[in-house]
């Protein structure tokens, strides 16, 4: 297998998703914690527009994704600012739009069904070194964020009532961990795909959640967790040859059965 | 220059003041704190002492002192407590108001806070409204509602269901925008920038929300009190203790805290609020979700607190036998208006 790695698509996918593996789990914890789980909807819905939009107008959808997603929880706070409306309805309206609006491309611009299905469940080993480089910065800045913010986090996730009277801009904090789901969850599209990233976003909080007795023990169990499940899933992908997303799925899934049932026991 | 106040240790002087009226007799107590200095063997000399000064003496311990000037009206304080005293010149009273204020049925320890408040050495702010009217969806919940507390007071607000205890509570946290009038507290102007820069100067304890199992521990709960302060590690955690020990909860530090029973997380939720040095205390129906046990808890860890950092407390409840006990001054909110 180390042979495998000599091979260049290979190697960086294993370094994308390694990092990815220890860091994106940070968001699932936000996730969670903000119950943005519609706003995580409306995400892989946009990933997947930004993708169709990409491949209909052949341009790049790593960086497509991304802007896409941030567009669309720009125009969220906005309008549920604006209209005071609930961000978890407008979520949903924007979810919906987003995926009618991916198919019309898919439809109009005759993208191939082969394609389409990259944005489903991503595709690692096509990454250039610039996007690598894109991936390890963002983990760098979520993992300093979190660090950074880890106080406020705690105020914000225990109770935004009590986050503000604290003293803490706990509006602003949403605000910044709203961005940052909606950048992990584009680029864990672009590695693991639309249909999976929950394996690699939620599965490692809801394992670690199991055990964790404070935010701290929840983070780290998390970024453990990803870490496994990427670097194990990319072993059992190049072993007995089946996508990275699916193996990585299939290995967080496992965990999860066997870690619930020893739970209970 | 003659001191105001000597305090001798076996005929050596280990402190002495130059201040005026009751200060004196405060800063020995902060001397007393800061030194873990014995009480038992100090010789008192005042120059000037009424019955607020005696009192405090009796409050702070002291078995033996000599008054240069002292008022009759300390005699049966000295004695019933039995003080030995000495003095110079005995005087009917002495010019000042204070003495007028403390009143027979004070017991010391309601005389020390009295005496704390008049001095300003309490760590509450005072709350005032006027004219403060909310409108939620169109509807009148506070009318034109008035309400002035001094630094370190208590009160107790209770009404029916509906009556709008908690919207009270939620305007003066600047959670919700008033239709009409205006709330300070202290200086700042509530909803004001000077106010969003020091918010963390009201301490907030809600009813608690048992579906919270978010996985964190009673620590880091009062360590959110510190909310965006940049200080070390180590100060933190110094702070979280000190905080923790002081409404008795330091042995839950590592406990998860939706595993707490209600009197341990209200006494969390109240070591957060010392931990934020908030200075006024707003809290929504604290024995909510307390059996009876909490609720004694509770009443005496209020207590403490009101006889110690003393901060300005409001609390809604609607539970009459409870409030009974806590014996703080009460006031109905009844259409709005405080009645």
């Amino acid at each position: 297998m180390l042979e495998l790695l000599s091979l260049t698509p290979i190697l960086k996918g294993l370094i994308v998703l390694t990092v990815a593996g220890l860091t994106f789990p940070i968001t699932g914890v936000y996730l969670f914690r903000l119950n943005l789980l519609p706003l995580r909807f409306m995400l892989m819905h946009g990933a997947i527009l930004g993708g169709a939009m990409a491949l209909a107008l052949q341009i790049n959808p790593f960086w497509t994704t991304i802007v896409v997603n941030l567009l669309l929880v720009l125009f969220m706070v906005k309008t549920s600012r604006s209209m005071k409306i609930d961000a978890g309805q407008i979520s949903t309206f924007f979810m919906v739009i987003s995926i009618s609006l991916a198919f019309i491309f898919i439809y109009k611009f005759n993208v191939p069904a082969k394609d389409t299905l990259t944005l489903l469940w991503g595709n690692l080993f096509t990454l250039s070194w610039t996007e690598v480089i894109g991936i390890g910065s963002f983990a760098v800045v979520l993992a300093g964020f979190q660090y950074h913010f880890r106080r406020q986090l705690r105020a914000l996730f225990f109770d935004r009532e009590i986050a503000f009277t604290s003293g803490i801009n706990e509006s602003r904090l949403y605000y910044a961990v709203v961005f940052l789901v909606a950048i992990t969850v584009a680029l864990a599209m672009k590695l693991i795909g639309a249909l999976l990233l929950d394996a690699l976003l939620l599965l490692p909080p809801v394992i670690a959640s199991f055990r964790a007795r404070s935010l701290k023990g929840m983070i780290f169990g998390s970024a453990i967790w990803g870490g496994v499940f990427a670097i194990g899933g990319f072993i059992l992908s190049v072993a007995i040859d089946i996508p990275a997303s699916s193996s990585i799925a299939a290995l967080a899934s496992l965990a999860f059965i066997i870690i619930y049932f020893f739970r209970n026991k | 220059m003659e001191h105001s106040l000597i305090v001798n240790l076996n005929d050596q002087t280990v402190f002495t003041s130059d201040q005026h009226w009751l200060y004196p007799l405060f800063e020995l107590e902060d001397y007393i704190k800061q030194s873990e200095i014995g009480v038992n063997d100090l010789f008192l000399k005042d120059k000037i002492a009424g019955k607020a000064a005696a009192c405090l003496i009796v409050f702070l311990g002291i078995k033996r002192c000599h008054i240069e000037l002292l008022s009759e009206r300390a005699i049966p304080v000295f004695r019933a407590n039995g003080i030995e005293f000495t003095y110079d010149n005995l005087v009917d009273h002495i010019q000042c108001r204070t003495e007028d204020l403390i009143t027979d049925k004070m017991s010391i320890a309601d005389a020390y806070l009295f005496l704390r408040k008049r001095a300003g050495r309490v760590q509450g702010l005072s709350v005032k409204m006027e004219n403060v009217t909310v409108r939620i969806e169109e509807k009148l919940v506070i009318d034109r509602l008035n309400l002035d507390m001094g630094r370190g007071e208590q009160l107790i607000i209770h009404g029916a269901n509906g009556a709008g205890k908690t919207t009270f509570l939620r305007a003066v946290l600047g959670f919700l925008p008033l239709t009409e009038g205006a709330i300070k507290i202290g200086d700042y102007l509530v909803g004001s920038e000077l106010w969003k820069q020091n918010r963390s100067i009201i301490g907030y304890v809600h009813q608690e929300n048992i579906k919270n199992n978010f996985p964190i521990s009673a620590g880091e709960v009062v360590q959110i009190g510190l909310g965006k302060s940049r200080i070390s590690k180590n100060e933190a955690e110094y702070q979280v203790e000190v905080a923790m020990r002081r409404t008795s909860s330091f042995h839950l530090f590592n406990q998860p805290y939706h595993t707490l029973s209600g009197g341990e997380k209200q006494r969390v939720s109240l070591a957060r609020c010392l931990c934020q040095n908030a200075r006024v205390f707003l809290m929504d129906e604290p024995t909510a979700f307390l059996d009876q046990r909490g609720k004694e808890d509770l009443l005496l860890l209020l207590h403490e607190l009101s006889r110690n950092e003393a901060p300005t407390m409001v609390l809604v409840s609607h539970e009459l036998q409870w409030i009974e006990q806590l014996n703080w001054p009460r006031r109905e909110l009844k259409g709005g208006k405080l009645c």
